[in-house]
């Protein structure tokens, strides 16, 4: 559990989503829905992001875990990505954004290296998670900032980390 | 009343009207803020709701004892717990006509029970309680709990409702007539229509949605029995009027005795202002039990129990001339406002919608009538733009018919009607005076910014590639700053509508400025400190924003109706004012010069003529700390309250433009392009605002295409989670393009007029009047939302609506 070993004795029909806040107080990831519609839950389970609330906590024994409260210490220094989605306001009322982050982070990760992800290729990794408060459009700018500065800083020094954020005319609005 | 001159924003330190970054952002990003569902008291047990599962029906009997019976069950309570509980009233009833609701003892006009004893009236109406030491224990217990019903007939539309023999819901509400409301001239419209050279009609549906905030309601309870004092937690956008509300009018006790505290807040769209059984239940619960008790709302909890939106059903009719003058305009609306008055959904319905149909033209004679029913649904209120999209919308697709009739462009029809800058503030003669616009200014430039003018090569292009291309426009009026309290008292609002803010400078110079505003994602705390810094001009990491702390905060009425920025900042800009005017006051004793010799600029204060001769803000808050010297008339300490109560509302604006493909096979519509132009004033945050934006629109297209909530004919609501009840998700929207002009209002200090929701106003109109832009050869005159694939298929097939 985020690099720690926890041991318990999980409920056959308990779900991983219910462990990680009722039974260990890992409050971060959320629960906006009852159906594995809302992505308010997703953490990494060995490196993929899932929906916490659609996995049964057994079914992760012996599994890494990966949560919000791992990305960063308390009140510590934010990630490439979650610094990029403060920059470009990626958050309002915040209820979606730890699962934007988990489920984000694999992305942004897996193509630190290579071709960043176009933004249609955002668009569709992110049809797994609900906001209701920013309509996606700043957590799609904030996703090309961080993977822009992914590549910058990546050893081969590929990429230029000045890519288009947005087409989107006229930000002062 | 605050005296306001409409004078332009302070400029001190230059931070008001910089894209600042939210300063609640990291919190957020980390995970780390509390909601609701994350506070852990300790000892607390746990609720759970058993909502009906019929939606009319009388209960012969409830029987509780297996439930009691069941592991770690605590308490099981019903109606007939809570006897001495009055029920939870409706505040905004429309103003000015007689209305029927079922009674409150403190002779308030609509009310609900917090739990139903006798008959049910929607699914989903709170019958009993459990409270259990865990939440699963509590939710399980609630299978056990046996109801007896006797079915009832069921209702789910508004003029089913109010037709001959249709089920009915109150006995005190005879045929489900809520209100007749009406506004604006009905003789002079009607002689209008009657002479016109051209009318066009529309039935339109609006159909009832979801705001499904991500977020679910919840509430903790927590009595103090040493104290008699209670608190509640609880998902609310606005604390302090929950706390009057439930204190003086539901729990009967005293005010001092109830504190609300909102945490943070996952959304809400106008959901979380309304006053909920739940709310209630949990304070009551704790004091019978000694703990406290927390409860958690289900995403189809919510859709079953939260206010929904819109649900009109119109008929509207529009007359001009053969050159494309408008010259009337005129709606029958019947509004569903489900089985129970909600605390404002009357208002919403009726003035909300009805006094904004004339939108931005100048139109001679206008008049709307709103029949207001009562229905087997959840109940009514706001909804992200409430009362002013569905006003938009049906005026915004009569105008594309009248230009349909008349053969000229729906732009040049526009055009000719917008309300003339010269005519402000200007009287739309349904009951709203618009403060300040450049109507022409704002239209013009978002038809330049979408290529308006290319849109025929478009559409030729997009036919090549088995595409229908289509454009549509709509513009608005918003009525925001909610407002002045006479006025509203005239709308028939049960209670003051200012805002308030104190300001405490601390004696090292650091600021604490307490609003009675609460956000649910707005970063107030960003925002309300650029604008206190501004004043001081001094930098804004040094001031803290508190609010949403009853215990803490001014009064204020919360946060809705876009008004934060325009009622709760003038509110903190005011008694920013006000500190600064004691500090030239005391200036001149510190600086040993007359009054008119104090100059305060760039955040300290210096003798004119002699900069060296100075005080810097921090060491004011020092001398004002010591108030050593300071004479009699001036008292130490820098701590001032300002509550504002502005002369009248504000009114935004802006002109959208949706442009859309349609696959000829499938009949799917995509949003490929749209162009927004949107005037809130002066703004004060544009990076935080440019996030409402783009939010709202997306919350409009969601209509547009895809939300509805769907009842049958039994008033099983179907669409009652998020597989059956679709939100825009990433992929369904494009980058917009976006713009803004400025026209301040000269109805509050800093020029300001709302933002948050005005953009979901006008996207539905656009949307639909693209699709049926690129319909038009094939007849169609009007299609219903959302314009899902199966039926926008269908009319290109041929087939009616
Ligand atoms: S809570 Fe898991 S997807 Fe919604
Ligand atoms: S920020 Fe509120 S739901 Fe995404």
């Amino acid at each position: 559990m985020n690099g720690r070993p926890e041991q318990f004795t999980a409920r056959p029909n308990e779900l991983l989503v219910e462990r990680l806040r009722d039974g260990l107080g890992l409050t971060g990831t959320k629960v906006g829905c009852d159906t594995g519609q809302c992505g308010t839950c997703v953490v990494r389970l060995d490196g993929r992001s899932v929906k916490s609330c659609l996995v049964l906590t057994v079914s992760a024994a012996g599994s890494e875990v990966a949560t919000i409260e791992g990305e960063t210490t308390r009140g510590g220094e934010l990630s490439g990505l979650q610094e990029a989605l403060r920059q470009e306001h990626g958050t309002q009322c915040g209820f979606c954004t730890p699962g934007m982050v988990m489920a984000l982070g694999e992305l942004v990760d897996s193509t630190a290296g290579g071709e960043a992800p176009t933004e249609p290729e955002i668009r569709e990794w992110l049809t797994g998670n609900l906001c209701r408060c920013t309509g996606y459009h700043s957590v799609v700018r904030g996703v090309q900032r961080a993977c822009a500065a992914a590549r910058a800083e990546a050893p081969s020094g590929v990429g230029e980390p000045a890519v288009a954020a947005s087409t989107t005319a006229g930000q002062e609005v | 009343m605050t005296a306001v001159t409409g004078e332009t924003p302070a400029t001190g330190s230059g931070v008001l009207g910089q894209p600042l970054d939210s300063r609640e952002d990291p919190q957020l990003l980390r995970g780390e803020a509390t909601y609701v569902a994350d506070i852990d008291l300790p000892c607390t047990a746990h609720m759970a709701i058993l909502g009906s599962p019929v939606a009319h029906a009388k209960i012969l009997s409830i029987e509780t004892k297996a439930a009691e019976q069941l592991p770690g069950v605590l308490k099981v309570a019903t109606a007939a717990d809570f006897t001495d509980v009055m029920p939870l009233p409706c505040i905004w009833i429309p103003g000015g006509v007689e209305s029927h609701f079922p009674p409150h003892p403190y002779g308030l006009p609509g009310a609900r029970p917090v739990l139903t004893g006798d008959t049910v009236r929607h699914v989903g109406d709170p019958i009993a309680v459990v409270v259990a030491e865990t939440p699963r224990q509590a939710t399980a217990a609630l299978a056990a709990i046996a109801v007896e019903y006797e079915p009832l007939p069921v209702v789910t539309r508004a003029d089913e409702a109010l037709a001959e023999g249709a089920p009915q819901l109150h006995e005190t509400v005879p045929g489900n007539l809520n209100a007749y409301w009406t506004c604006g001239d009905k003789d002079r419209t009607d002689a209008a229509l009657a002479e016109a050279e051209v009318t066009v009609e529309l039935d339109l549906v609006n159909q009832r949605t979801i705001n499904s905030p991500i977020e679910p309601r919840g509430a903790v309870g927590d009595y103090n029995a040493a104290t008699g004092e209670y608190t509640l937690y609880a998902s609310t956008q606005g604390p302090h009027n929950h706390r009057f509300l439930l204190s003086a009018l539901v729990l009967g006790i005293p005010f001092n005795k109830l504190r609300v505290i909102a945490p943070t807040v996952g959304g809400s769209f106008g959901t979380k202002g309304y006053l909920y059984p739940d709310m209630a239940l949990v304070l009551l619960l704790s004091k019978a039990l000694g703990r406290p008790v927390k409860w958690v709302d289900t995403r189809t909890g919510l859709m079953n129990s939260t206010v929904q939106g819109r649900d009109h059903r119109q008929h509207v009719t529009l007359a001009g001339t053969r050159d494309g003058r408008i010259t009337a305009v005129r709606c029958t609306s019947y509004a569903n406002l489900g089985a129970y008055p909600s605390t404002i959904g009357p208002g919403v319905a009726t003035a909300l919608m009805g006094r904004s149909i004339s939108g931005m033209y100048d139109i001679d004679a206008a008049f709307c009538e709103v029949y207001a029913a009562f229905t087997n649904t959840v109940s009514l209120g706001a909804q992200r733009g409430s009362g002013r999209a569905e006003a938009a919308f049906l005026m915004e697709r009569l105008v594309d018919r009248y230009a349909g009739e008349i053969g000229m462009d729906p732009a040049a029809v526009r055009r000719k009607n917008l309300v003339p800058k010269e005519k402000f503030p200007y009287d739309n003669g349904l009951g709203w005076t618009y403060d300040s616009g450049n109507y022409q200014l704002n239209f013009d430039k978002a038809i330049e910014l979408s290529g308006y003018a290319d849109m025929p090569a478009r559409k030729a292009e997009a036919r090549t590639r088995g595409k229908r291309l289509g454009v549509g426009l709509a513009t608005y009026v918003a009525i925001c700053g909610v407002g002045p309290s006479t006025r509203m008292s005239q709308e028939g609002m049960l209670g003051g509508s200012w805002e308030s803010a104190n300001i405490r400078v601390h004696p090292t110079g650091e600021v604490t400025v307490i609003v009675g505003s609460a956000s649910t994602g707005q970063s107030h705390g960003t925002v309300f400190a650029q604008v206190a810094a501004d004043e001081f001009g001094i930098d804004p990491d040094t001031v803290q924003v508190l609010e949403g702390d009853t215990q803490k905060a001014p009064y204020g009425q919360g946060t809705y109706g876009s008004r934060s920025y325009s009622m709760a900042a003038p509110a903190v800009a005011l008694t920013a004012r006000k500190i600064k005017s004691k500090l030239i006051r005391a200036g001149a004793v510190f600086l040993g010069v007359p009054e008119d010799k104090v100059v305060y600029e760039g955040g300290r204060v210096y003798e004119e003529g002699n900069e060296q001769n100075t005080k810097t803000f921090a060491e004011l808050a020092t001398a004002m700390w010591y108030g050593w010297g300071l004479p009699a008339e001036i008292e130490p300490a820098l701590d001032e309250t300002t509550h504002f109560d502005p002369p009248d509302f504000n009114y935004p604006f802006g002109t959208h433009v949706a442009v859309v493909e349609i696959d000829e096979l499938t009949g799917e519509t995509e949003v490929v392009s749209y162009t927004a132009v949107d005037d809130a004033g002066h703004i004060g945050n544009p990076k935080i605002v440019l996030g409402q934006i783009e939010g709202s629109i997306t919350h409009g297209l969601g209509q547009a295409l895809m939300e509805a909530a769907v009842y049958d004919e039994q008033g099983l609501l179907i669409s009652s989670d998020l597989t059956t009840y679709a939100l825009p998700r990433a992929a369904d929207v494009p980058l917009f393009t976006l713009d803004k002009t400025v026209t301040p209002s000269p109805h509050n200090p800093l020029g300001a007029k709302g933002a948050g929701e005005i953009a979901t106003v006008p996207p539905a109109a656009a949307v639909v009047n693209a699709v049926v832009d690129a319909l038009s050869d094939l007849g169609v005159q009007h299609i219903d939302m959302p314009l899902t694939p199966e039926k926008v298929w269908r009319r290109l097939r041929g087939e009616a609506q």
